[in-house]
């Protein structure tokens, strides 16, 4: 999976580069439009991640462009702005998910993830885990192949976990994932432990393993290995 | 009352008040200018009637001549000399009534040591009828010109406020968020000049304070977004580091919960300066209860965990024009207030018609004044985590809508009521001004 992140700020570039790296995507950066503008006429990409505010250029003029050659390209706009005229537009001219910044990594990688996944139309949408089978779109999870009925926020739970296997997911970023950014709720924790429990004990019944492993006081990790 | 009525009234009132003294005046003028007339008369006709009496040295007849008018008596004993006018009522024989005249009664000495009394009178009916008849033309004429100087004042007036108007046109039609300057009409009129000169270099300097404010908004946002992006994605990629120990761990954890929590409260403030700024110009008709249906949905598991009980009367769905992104900010602010401050195994009651909705939540009593509660930062110490900006987002919205809000506690509940009723009402009478 090739992946072009064009970002000018430097620090964040980079750390989105090897937080995605570790997930075994090819990362290329680019940290000016010029730079954006000639990769994205030499290669081709399976998802482009654009900054829209770049120093020199709109990133959605790239949009723009890309969207003349690469139709199958996968477009997320990052923007500090959160101004809805740009989401707006954005989305218009056709890119497929609009992030403001600060964002968490794990859920720019869920959104990359979940993008290549729809995208993907040629083969088959379902994820497979050892014993665990996921298909997204009929929300439906299988667990050695036996149904299990899962609640709306616990398959979307499982969905994040899965996306972001083997990484330490802080409590912040499932809160804002499970109940959005402007969700202000102290107490959003406790659920997220509760919903936890919950979704560990419907797996473990159907004979899965445990995966999920509590990082004390800074969140979870979906243990793979 | 407008100006152009207030200056007729005002100038009709003062036109009768200075016709009616002036009336006065000249009625008695005129009466007396008639009077003197015709008391000249009487004394020439009495000084006549002496000459004549003391050239024939007897009473002449003067029946014939003058008929009833002048009578002339003798009498024995005489009498002191005198002289008086005087108005009367006299028979007429002829027409059979009584007329007023003016009557000149003199008594002499003259005829052989005789004395005689002189009676001269005048008919006033003619007088009468003439100063009836210029009365009567000077009110026709009054009227006249009253009316002609109220309807070339009023055309005047309006011509001379019609610049004034068009400026009280544009300063209705002026807003801010908006780029359009007031465009103010050229007057001849050195006042409305120097208003509108005033006004136009007022706005401006508004509009021009309001961009920079709004740029240095956006500007920090932009400027704080992106450290604190980065500052996050580190710490983030740090902790999927091996061999950190627990306390190096939980050093890492507060930093990222500070780093999440002030991006939140720049997006608040952020979302606050927005509404302030009248940003959300998109609106549409929103349907209320959907929003907070949908909402509920949002929030189904955290209510089924906390065990809250929730009621909920939807009489009739509740719509208005609003922008659809602060109508969910709106529900949802005060859905997960009324479940973040609520007992485990506590109640939501929600009440909704067509003039606004009503949710109420058991809780803990209120630590701070009722006042407070809608105010940036003020919060109940209970739930230090929250940033407390809730609530004040959504007293922006309402008021930005012109909604009244009100929090009262009831039977252990707290109720917020939002009334869009007002609001409806407004916008019906501002749509009549508009038009």
């Amino acid at each position: 999976m090739k992946i072009l992140l064009i970002e000018d700020e430097k620090e964040l570039s980079s750390a989105i580069q090897s937080y995605l790296t570790r997930g075994n995507y090819l990362c290329e950066t680019a940290l000016t439009y010029q730079s954006a503008q000639e990769k994205i006429h030499l290669y081709q990409y399976d998802c482009v991640i654009v900054d829209i505010t770049l120093p020199d250029g709109n990133g959605l003029n790239i949009i723009r462009e890309l969207k003349e050659g690469h139709i199958d390209t996968g477009i997320i706009i990052i923007s500090a702005k959160n101004s809805l005229d740009d989401k707006i537009v954005g989305l218009d001219i056709g890119a497929d998910d609009y992030i403001t910044k600060p964002f968490h990594l794990s859920e720019l990688n869920a959104r990359i993830k979940s993008i290549i996944r729809r995208r993907n139309f040629g083969g088959t949408n379902e994820i497979i885990l050892n014993e665990i089978r996921v298909v997204p779109e009929e929300m439906q999870v299988f667990i050695n192949e036996e149904e299990t009925i899962l609640t709306k926020k616990e398959f979307d739970l499982l969905m994040f976990f899965l996306s972001n296997k083997n990484r330490v997911l802080t409590k912040e970023s499932i809160a804002e994932h499970l109940w959005g950014e402007e969700m202000d709720m102290a107490d959003s924790y406790d659920f997220i432990y509760t919903h936890i429990k919950n979704l560990r004990k419907k797996m473990l019944e159907n004979g899965g393993h445990d995966y999920i492993q509590t990082i004390y006081g800074m969140g979870y990790k979906f243990l793979t290995a | 009352m407008n100006l152009l009525t207030r200056s007729s009234i005002n100038y009709i009132i003062f036109s009768v008040i200075s016709f009616v003294i002036g009336g006065i005046i000249f009625f008695h003028v005129i009466q007396t200018v008639f009077y003197r007339q015709i008391d000249e008369t009487l004394k020439t006709e009495k000084r006549l009637i002496e000459e004549q009496i003391d050239f024939s040295d007897s009473l002449p007849d003067f029946r014939q001549v003058f008929s009833h008018m002048i009578e002339v008596t003798v009498f024995n004993s005489p009498k002191k000399k005198f002289e008086f006018i005087k108005d009367t009522m006299l028979y007429d024989k002829s027409r059979d009534k009584l007329l007023p005249v003016r009557q000149l009664i003199c008594e002499n000495t003259s005829i052989q040591d005789q004395g005689y009394i002189i009676s001269i009178s005048k008919p006033l009916e003619e007088t009468t009828q003439m100063i009836t008849t210029i009365i009567g033309a000077l009110i026709l004429l009054f009227i006249f010109l009253t009316g002609l100087l109220i309807f070339v004042n009023y055309f005047i007036s309006k011509s001379i406020w019609v610049p004034f108007n068009k400026t009280l046109e544009n300063l209705r039609n002026f807003d801010i968020s908006r780029d359009a300057a007031l465009a103010l009409r050229e007057t001849g009129i050195n006042e409305f000049r120097q208003l509108n000169k005033t006004l136009d270099r007022m706005t401006k300097k508004m509009r021009r304070d309001y961009v920079n404010l709004k740029e240095f908004n956006e500007n920090a946002s932009h400027e704080i977004q992106t450290p604190l992006a980065i500052i996050k994605s580190k710490l983030e990629l740090l902790i999927q580091g091996e061999g950190l120990n627990e306390e190096q761990m939980g050093m890492i954890n507060s930093v990222y919960e500070a780093a999440t929590r002030m991006s939140r409260l720049n997006q608040g403030l952020l979302l606050i300066s927005k509404i302030d700024n009248n940003q959300f110009h998109h609106t549409e008709l929103v349907d209320l209860q959907k929003i907070m249906e949908k909402t509920l949905d949002h929030f189904e598991e955290i209510i089924n965990l906390k065990k809250i009980r929730i009621i909920h009367h939807f009489n009739a769905p509740a719509c208005f024009q609003m922008n659809p992104a602060l109508s969910e900010i709106l529900v949802s602010n005060l859905i997960s207030n009324s479940i973040r401050h609520n007992i485990e195994e506590g109640e939501i009651r929600i009440m909704m018609d067509s003039d606004g909705f009503e949710i109420a939540n058991t809780g803990y009593p209120l630590t701070i004044p009722p006042d407070d509660l809608f105010r940036r930062f003020r919060k109940s110490d209970r739930t230090t985590d929250s940033v407390g900006l809730g609530l004040a987002i959504v007293k922006k919205i309402v008021l930005l809508y012109q909604f009244d809000i009100r929090y009262e506690v009831k039977d252990n509940f707290h109720r917020i009521k939002v009334d869009i009723h007002s609001a409806k009402k407004q916008d019906i009478a501002g749509t009549d001004v508009s038009s």
